[in-house]
Order: structure tokens, then sequence, then C-alpha cells
């Protein structure tokens, strides 16, 4: 009861996002090759599924966004972390860190394709890099929340660093390490797919420039933004999972 | 009940609300361009301010379209985009590769090819002459420099790969998104690499190296870059769109009697080229080379070569670029080129 009450009003969005597509469209009067109506797309999606195009392409950028996220959110906990810890590292690296995140990953993804080549490390460095600032930062604020008298408690009863790190640190900071890794995750989306636009063969990037720009096949091109959407959607149901686990549903 | 109700249905007013809102902006969409006496014309050339529009810049400068009652105004897109437009209307007429068309056509889009402005086709594959090769089974092995798996330069790819009896999978091809695969060729990165006739090769030959360049033409008459527009802005400004191709055709014709003077129009449109005065009158002398081809090297510029679409549509076909059957007549119509 309580879970069927849960997902009313989150079908109730879709409905009325459906019906404002198809009635844009249709009062609009916008021809399928500029704003398929949802019920193209729908069919579309199903096909593209069906006859294998759209899966090779969804499975790459999987593999990217795994990957980034993992060499991401790893580094960002460890920086993270230091810079928590750390007034002299926070003071050297806060400058860079903040620069680097302002900088638009549109215009680095080039570069770093020409650097590490258009395979899948290039993609993986640019979703790491996009995934990194938000983790990076919901670490540090997590870890300076901790209470001080809790670990002015640990000390006194003579916990190792490595003791009050794991068994107090981290479970107190993990609301807030979890709330940077839901931003993180959805981000990592995007790098993959900015680094597919920097070039590659595969991945859902490739995919949506290949509907647009050579097949002209717009449903296909919305039915991988679908794609694309319901990746995210889904990896960050998986941290809010994760995170109900690990602290609780909140 | 009701207090769980309530959020719900508060919810739903929202929602709907806003779904009005929604309808009410699609509905005001547009405005109806001013009176003028002038038929407004607006048209769409390639990504960036080039060279290559000297005739365009020149007719507009000369006051050729003025003086047949137009009024023009440039608009600079990437094809995929371009086509779309002209397809809406937004765009009256522009200019797109002629195998954007045929993907374009057979998804439904309402275009129709009206003039051809490169008589050849443009897009090569280009290597330095101490590469080694000549010819197209040479490629063989290779690594070769492209920007994408996509786009004319890929369908050219192909067509001149299996003239040879070769498909992609016989050499290594190396993206270069950011379209740098000239200088990969300069550097030795690759052995080829996809480009333009009037752009990469000319680039290497003035740098002093000796280029060789591989046409696709002698193997299927792929159709380049042409002018499009929508079928409802046919039936709408048919007598401007037949004026604007009539007076494009003719700024051509003297382009290709003195070059000069379309540098001096393409200067005067975009003063960043007189930088390069020397490259960019040799680029321009090229692209007047790939103007000429075999049906408007007998009929002139503009002439449509139907027998190189139909081959054209069969190959592109074959590659699963055309999900609906498309007919010539549907593609392109020579109505709208002038009568001599």
């Amino acid at each position: 009861m309580i879970r069927a009450s849960a997902a009313v009003p989150v079908v109730l969005a879709l409905v009325v996002f459906v019906a404002a597509w198809k009635a844009i469209v249709v009062v609009g009067g916008y021809p399928p090759f500029i704003l398929p109506p949802p019920e193209s797309v729908a069919v579309r999606f199903v096909d593209a599924w069906a006859s294998g195009v759209i899966g090779p392409h969804a499975a790459a950028t999987l593999v990217e966004i795994a990957l980034g996220f993992a060499v991401g959110a790893g580094l960002a906990l460890a920086v993270g972390y230091l810079l928590a810890r750390s007034p002299l590292a926070e003071r050297l690296l806060s400058p860079y860190l903040v620069a680097a995140q302002a900088t638009p990953i549109l215009a680095l993804a080039p570069l770093l394709a020409l650097w590490f080549g258009p395979g899948l490390t290039s993609k993986v460095v640019i979703c790491a890099l996009i995934v990194f600032f938000p983790v990076a930062v919901a670490t540090m604020v997590g870890i300076r929340s901790v209470d001080a008298r809790l670990l002015e408690l640990a000390r006194s009863l003579r916990a190792t660093r490595r003791q009050i790190v794991l068994t107090l640190e981290i479970p107190a900071a993990l609301p807030n390490i979890l709330g940077g890794m839901r931003v993180g995750v959805t981000l990592a989306v995007v790098g993959a797919i900015v680094g597919e636009w920097a070039g590659a063969e595969r991945g859902l990037g490739v995919l949506v420039n290949l509907a647009r720009g050579s097949l002209f096949d717009i449903p296909l091109m919305f039915a991988t933004l679908v794609t694309i959407a319901l990746v995210g959607v889904a990896l960050y149901v998986v941290v809010v999972l994760v995170e109900g686990r690990l602290v609780g549903v909140r | 009940m009701t207090r769980r109700l309530a959020p719900l249905v508060r919810f739903t007013v929202a929602a709907l609300a806003a779904l009005a809102a929604v309808a009410l902006v699609a509905c005001t969409g547009g405005t109806s361009p001013s009176p003028s006496a002038r038929t407004p014309l607006v048209v769409g050339l390639g990504f960036i301010p080039s060279v290559q529009f000297a005739p365009f810049y020149l007719a507009e400068q000369e006051g050729y379209y003025a003086d047949v009652g137009l009024d023009v105004t440039f608009q600079f897109k990437i094809d995929p985009d371009l086509v779309t437009l002209v397809g809406q209307g937004s765009i009256d007429i522009g200019s797109a590769d002629g195998t954007s068309v045929i993907p374009a056509v057979s998804q439904g889009i309402p275009i129709r090819y009206v003039a051809t402005i490169y008589g050849s086709f443009p897009s090569i594959v280009f290597a330095a002459a101490s590469s080694g090769i000549a010819e197209a089974a040479d490629l063989e092995g290779t690594k070769l420099g492209i920007p994408g798996r996509f786009g004319s330069s890929w369908i050219m790819l192909q067509a001149l790969l299996g003239s040879a009896g070769l498909t992609p999978d016989d050499l290594e091809i190396v993206e270069y998104p950011d379209f740098g695969q000239g200088a990969a060729v300069a550097q030795g990165a690759v052995d080829a690499a996809t480009g333009f006739a009037n752009n990469e090769p000319v680039q290497l030959a003035l740098s002093g190296e000796e280029v060789v360049v591989l046409h696709v033409d002698d193997t299927i008459a792929l159709p380049g870059p042409g002018l499009i527009a929508g079928t409802a802005t046919l039936d709408a400004k048919g007598d401007a769109i037949r004026a604007f191709v009539a007076q494009t055709l003719r700024a051509m014709r003297e382009i290709e009697a003195d070059p000069e003077r379309g540098l001096e129009a393409a200067i005067a449109a975009v003063p960043e080229l007189a930088e390069q005065r020397e490259a960019q009158l040799a680029i321009l002398e090229a692209t007047i080379d790939v103007w000429s081809g075999r049906v408007t090297a007998d009929h002139g510029l503009g002439a449509i070569d139907r027998d190189g679409w139909q081959a054209s549509v069969t190959f592109m076909t074959d590659l699963g670029l055309v999900p609906n059957a498309v007919t010539v007549d549907a593609l392109v119509t020579d109505a709208f080129l002038p009568a001599d």
C-alpha cells in the first residue's frame, strides 16, 4: 500500500509530461523531424532496442560511466578527506579544484581526447573529472561535520587513526558522501556522452550524432536521449538504494 | 484519507495549470515577417563563413539578388541543422550535401535539391606523395584519419574502398572529431585522411608537400553540395527561389572567369580572410575546379546529374542509410534552373 501510493505521483508526473509533449506537438503543428510525437518515439525506442541498434551503444556508455565514476569517486574520497583534515592542503588545492570545475568539460574534452586517444581512457578521464568535484566537496563537508566530541572520545579511548577513520569519521560522513555521489553519478552520464562527442566509435553519444547527422532519424535520436535519461535515473536510484542500506531511508 | 489526498489534488491542479501554460506558449510561437518591397529570403550556408561561399557574397554585394527583388540574409549552420531548418521552412534555401538529402527525404523531411553547386564530389582521400599511396587499393593496411564514421566523408570512403574490393575493416581508422586529420597527415601520424578537395590538399601543397588525391567520381557520381529548398517554400516562393538560383549561378560564372573578384567579395564579407590572401585564393581556385563535373561540363553550372543521383540512392540503400525507398524525382527538381 505504501509503495503504491509513493509511485502514484511519479506516474502522474510522467503522464503530465507525456501529455504536455503531445500537446506541444499537436497545438504547435511541429513536423516529426522537428519534434516527433511521444508515440513515435516510444515505437522507435522499442524497435531500436529489439533490433539491437541501441544495446551495444548503451553497453559501451555504461562501461565508461562505471569506470569513470569508480576512478573519480575513489580519488575524490581520498582528496576530500585530505581537504577536510589538512588546512594547508585545502589552501593549496582548493583554487585549482574550483578552476577545474569551472572550466567547461565540453571545452576540455577534445584536448583530453587528443592527449589520451579516442579510446576508453579519455572517456574514463572525462567522467572521473566531472564526478570528482561534487564527491570531493561532499566528503570534505561530511568529514568536517563529524562531532568533535566524538573524536575526542575516540582519542581518549586510544583509538588508532585507522579506527577513527573507519569506525567514526566515514560512517558519520556517509550521508554527505552519498549525497555527493547522487550528484556525481548523474554527472558521470554527462561526462560519458561529452567524451563520446570528442571522438568514439560506439556509445549513446555517438548514436545521438549518427541519428541526427547521418540518418536524419529524429525519433531514434529522441529514443537515444530517453535511454540516456533512463540510465541516469537508474544509476541515481542505485545510489539512493545503497544510501538507504547504509544510512537508512532519508 | 482527505489529508493524504490533499497534496495529491494540489499537485494535479498545478500540473494541469502547467499543461495549459505550455499549450498557450505553443500556440503563440512564430511571428510574421514584416512587409517589404522585396521578397525576404533566408539563405543557409555551411558551418562557418568561408571563401567557398564567394558566389553568394558577390551576388549580394553586387546587388544581383536585390535587382531581382530579393532581400537576402545569410545564416551559417552545420549540415544536419540546415537540412532540418530548410525542411521546416525557417530557412528558405540552403547549401547542403546531396548525400544528406537522400536519407533526409527518406525520413520524410520535405526538401528538394534544386541546383548543383559542386559538380564533382568534393570529399576526397588525400595523402603525401611520399606515402606511396596512388590509388584506392593502396589504402589496405594503412592508417587513415577521418572526422568520424558519419557524413559525406564516411560515405565517400566506403565507396572508394569498395571500388578496390576493400572495406573500412581492411585499414586502421583513426578519428579526428576536431577535423585535425590534415595536420595528422602532415605530421605523419596517419598515412592518409579524408578531406575536401578545396581544403586540406591545398593547405598541404602550400606548405611544400606533394599531395596525392583520390576522387570517388570515377567510381560513383555521388551528389555534392547544392542548393536545397523546402517543398512548401518552393510552392510559396517559387519565383524567388528561381531568381536566387539564377543570380547565384551568374556569380559563379563570373568568379570562374575572374577568381580574384570572388576573393575580394569573400574578404569584404569575412575580413579575416585577408590575412591569408594567397591561401584563400588557392582554396577558391580549387573550389572553382570542383564546381565542374561530368554533367555541368555539358549542361552548364547548376545542372543536376539524375543518373548519378540514382546510382547514389542505390549505393546508400545498400549501406542501410535509406530506410524508406525514395525516387530521384522525390529528391531533385531542375524546374528552378535557368532555362538556358
